[in-house]
């Protein structure tokens, strides 16, 4: 399999951004290929319709994660912000623990938490100048925290009809599920593209001295990407609640780093400046399909682990190969 | 300078509060120890309780049968938890054992087998009763120790084979099932599914079409029963799950997929959800442990033997080290584990080994 992966890149020019970019994608279409020839359940639209439906959340908490990776800091607050959202929901919408029943309210609210959250880590990272790395990761200590108070050990089942009906409904063959991630994906694309916010959170990762020294105040800037990032945080929070039919603490677990692999994978740089919206977006489906191919080629659920990590491993080496000469990821 | 100041004083306001707080918990102290002889003042005993977290219905229930039993003698437990962090477990152990340790009780839930031998080890020297629970290494027996007093495990193959035999019971005996794994490299993931493999041979009707691991997380069990319903199709007649967080995700996983009360799910574990849909028949069975029970007879078992209502000398050689009996829900009995409570009879001293199922060997 890693022959293939490798050949795309090979061909990329020192310059040429549309060769730099093509790697994941091109990826994503040979191992598609690969499992699709091997396996005919794999290649089943109601398999693909299934990879897409089991991407949205992933495809969501990416789009936070990638702005604060475009910055060129690091963000591990995923799984507790999405711990502490979720548990809000599923207490503010129609539940089996209380009478609330905000609908719609609950859910902003859930969202405006995940944003407080981002906030708290991007005030920790600029006023008390804590590395991204350890202020986020204490964001999502205190957010798991608040979660398990919330939790005061029972879980709260959700009865209410619009939530429930995200993660089983369909429109087009797709979730609603799906299309709010489409929508999000869309959203930060144009963040990234069109605003101040997002322009300057990649000059930040390309070079933050110049954009100081050129007058711009930077830390505004990362408190309000660290605040984005937490929208989505929270909004996912929400998404896997309505997929669970319940708020779960450990809704987020995992999700730290498996958005941090689909944004790698899609060749979002760990050192910032580099990637996008749209690179993450495709790492997600590279890992989904990933996953899910394992399974419907029937490879041991022993030796998944690791063939999926060596996969991985290959599909970075051949997105970066063509950056190595620039001298940005090789530390 | 400025800047520097205000994080080192944000320290140094917080250490000072921690020692405060540490100051006003050791207060609870008092007298001088001298281990030894067993026969502790009721009042005197001091109960402690210690699981991974609140934040699943099993260990919180844990937590609450202690409460329980404490409240039953007039005595209040100290809950512990540890986050799921060996570290930090051993350190709330060491702390507890750096107190006055004479009439001190512990009902430990140990993070993993290796977790335990320095938990005896400290209990030991410091003359505190131990009971654990789940974890701890083949070699290392209560019977060699003076003050570990007992430990319960369950015995996964049953609960597997008893699961396993319900599914295939509510499948008609013939079809195909999957199954939901838990964390591989775990005894009881190992055992419950060795258990399932055992019910399979007996019932020659049910095919294992699929087994995937979803590490007993409800989330990743959506995803992986998904992935198995759109591999198998309508072929899947049972989903056989290692634990209930599982089995309630693949629910969900077959709500999605339109299946909703076509496909048998069962699971280990009786959290409360899962009972709940045992009682309105969307789950076909679980197994309880009876979490509550476990909180409270570590701490009556030590209770016992520090108030001498029972001399370590009388225990069986086989209640040192034993599987604890644990319980089929189906929905005929459902409504009874619905609202998990203690039986304060359980935790009398003449009662304290009435569930051993067998000695752990």
């Amino acid at each position: 399999m890693t022959n293939e992966v490798v050949a795309a890149p090979r061909r990329s020019s020192r310059r040429g951004a549309s060769f730099r970019d093509a790697g994941p994608p091109v990826a994503l279409v040979v191992i598609f290929a690969v499992f699709a020839a091997l396996s005919p359940q794999f290649r089943s639209v109601e398999n693909v319709q299934n990879i897409v439906d089991a991407a949205a959340v992933l495809a969501v908490v990416t789009c936070g994660i990638t702005f604060v990776l475009m910055m060129g800091s690091i963000d591990l607050s995923a799984a507790g912000v999405m711990g502490a959202s979720a548990l809000t929901v599923s207490l503010l919408v129609a539940n089996n623990r209380n009478d609330n029943d905000f609908g719609l309210l609950g859910i902003l609210v859930a969202v405006l938490l995940g944003c407080a959250f981002g906030c708290l880590s991007g005030l920790a990272l600029v006023l008390l100048k804590v590395p991204s790395f350890m202020a986020t990761l204490g964001v999502s200590a205190v957010g798991l925290g608040v979660a398990t108070l919330m939790f005061a050990g029972v879980q709260p089942n959700i009865t209410d009809a619009m939530l429930e009906s995200w993660a089983v409904e369909r429109f087009l063959g797709f979730s609603y599920l799906t299309w709010i991630a489409v929508a999000c994906i869309v959203v930060g694309w144009l963040i990234q593209r069109y605003t101040r916010l997002g322009r300057y959170a990649f000059a930040i990762g390309g070079a933050e001295e110049v954009l100081t020294l050129s007058g711009v105040k930077v830390k505004p800037y990362k408190v309000a990407v660290f605040t984005l990032a937490g929208a989505f945080y929270g909004l996912g929070g929400v998404m896997v609640t309505s997929q669970l039919g319940a708020g779960l603490v450990q809704a987020g677990d995992g999700y730290d780093f498996s958005a941090i692999t689909a944004a790698v994978v899609g060749g979002t740089l760990l050192t910032g400046g580099r990637g996008g919206i749209l690179h993450s977006a495709v790492g997600v489906v590279l890992v989904m399909v990933l996953t899910n191919g394992l399974v419907q080629v029937g490879v041991s659920p022993y030796w998944q682990g690791g063939v999926e990590g060596l996969i991985v491993v290959a599909a970075v080496a051949a997105a970066v190969i063509p950056q190595r000469r620039r001298n940005q990821v090789v530390k | 300078m400025k800047f520097t100041s205000r994080p080192a004083a944000a320290i140094m306001s917080l250490s000072l509060a921690a020692a405060v707080l540490a100051g006003c918990t050791e207060q609870a102290g008092g007298e001088d120890t001298a281990a030894g002889s067993s026969s502790c003042e009721s009042k005197d005993v001091r109960l402690v309780g210690q699981v991974r977290n609140e934040s699943n219905p099993y260990e919180a229930s844990w937590l609450a049968g202690g409460d329980a039993f404490a409240q039953s003698v007039g005595l209040k437990q100290e809950r512990l938890t540890y986050d799921g962090d060996s570290t930090k477990q051993q350190e709330q152990i060491s702390q507890i054992l750096a107190g006055n340790t004479k009439c001190l009780v512990m009902n430990v839930l140990p993070n993993g087998d290796a977790d335990t031998p320095p938990i005896v080890k400290g209990a030991d020297q410091a003359g505190a009763y131990l009971v654990t629970q789940w974890n701890k290494p083949a070699d290392l027996k209560p019977a060699d120790h003076k003050t570990w007093l007992s430990h319960i495990t369950y015995n996964g193959i049953e609960s597997g084979q008893q699961i396993g035999d319900a599914l295939s019971e509510a499948i008609g005996g013939n079809g195909g099932i999957i199954a939901l794994q838990g964390v591989l490299d775990t005894a009881a993931a190992k055992d419950r599914f060795a258990g399932l493999e055992a019910s399979l041979k007996k019932n020659t009707g049910v095919k294992l079409l699929d087994q995937q691991t979803a590490n007993f997380s409800r989330a990743e069990a959506l995803t992986v029963t998904k992935t198995l319903l759109t591999k198998h199709g309508d072929n899947v007649k049972g989903i056989w799950a290692a634990n209930d967080d599982m089995a309630l995700g693949a629910l969900e996983a077959l709500q999605q997929a339109g299946k909703a009360g076509k496909v048998a799910v069962v699971g280990i574990d009786a959290v409360p959800d899962a009972v709940s849909a045992v009682q309105g028949g969307t789950m076909t069975a679980t197994v309880s442990s009876d979490g509550t029970w476990q909180g409270g007879i570590g701490l009556a078992i030590g209770y016992c033997v520090a108030t001498g209502k029972l001399k370590v000398e009388d225990i069986a050689a086989d209640n040192r080290a034993f599987f604890a009996k644990q319980f089929l829900i189906t929905k005929s009995n459902a409504a009874e584990f619905a609202a998990p409570k203690t039986n304060p009879s359980d935790f009398e001293c003449a009662n304290v080994f009435n569930r051993v199922a067998g000695p752990l060997t």
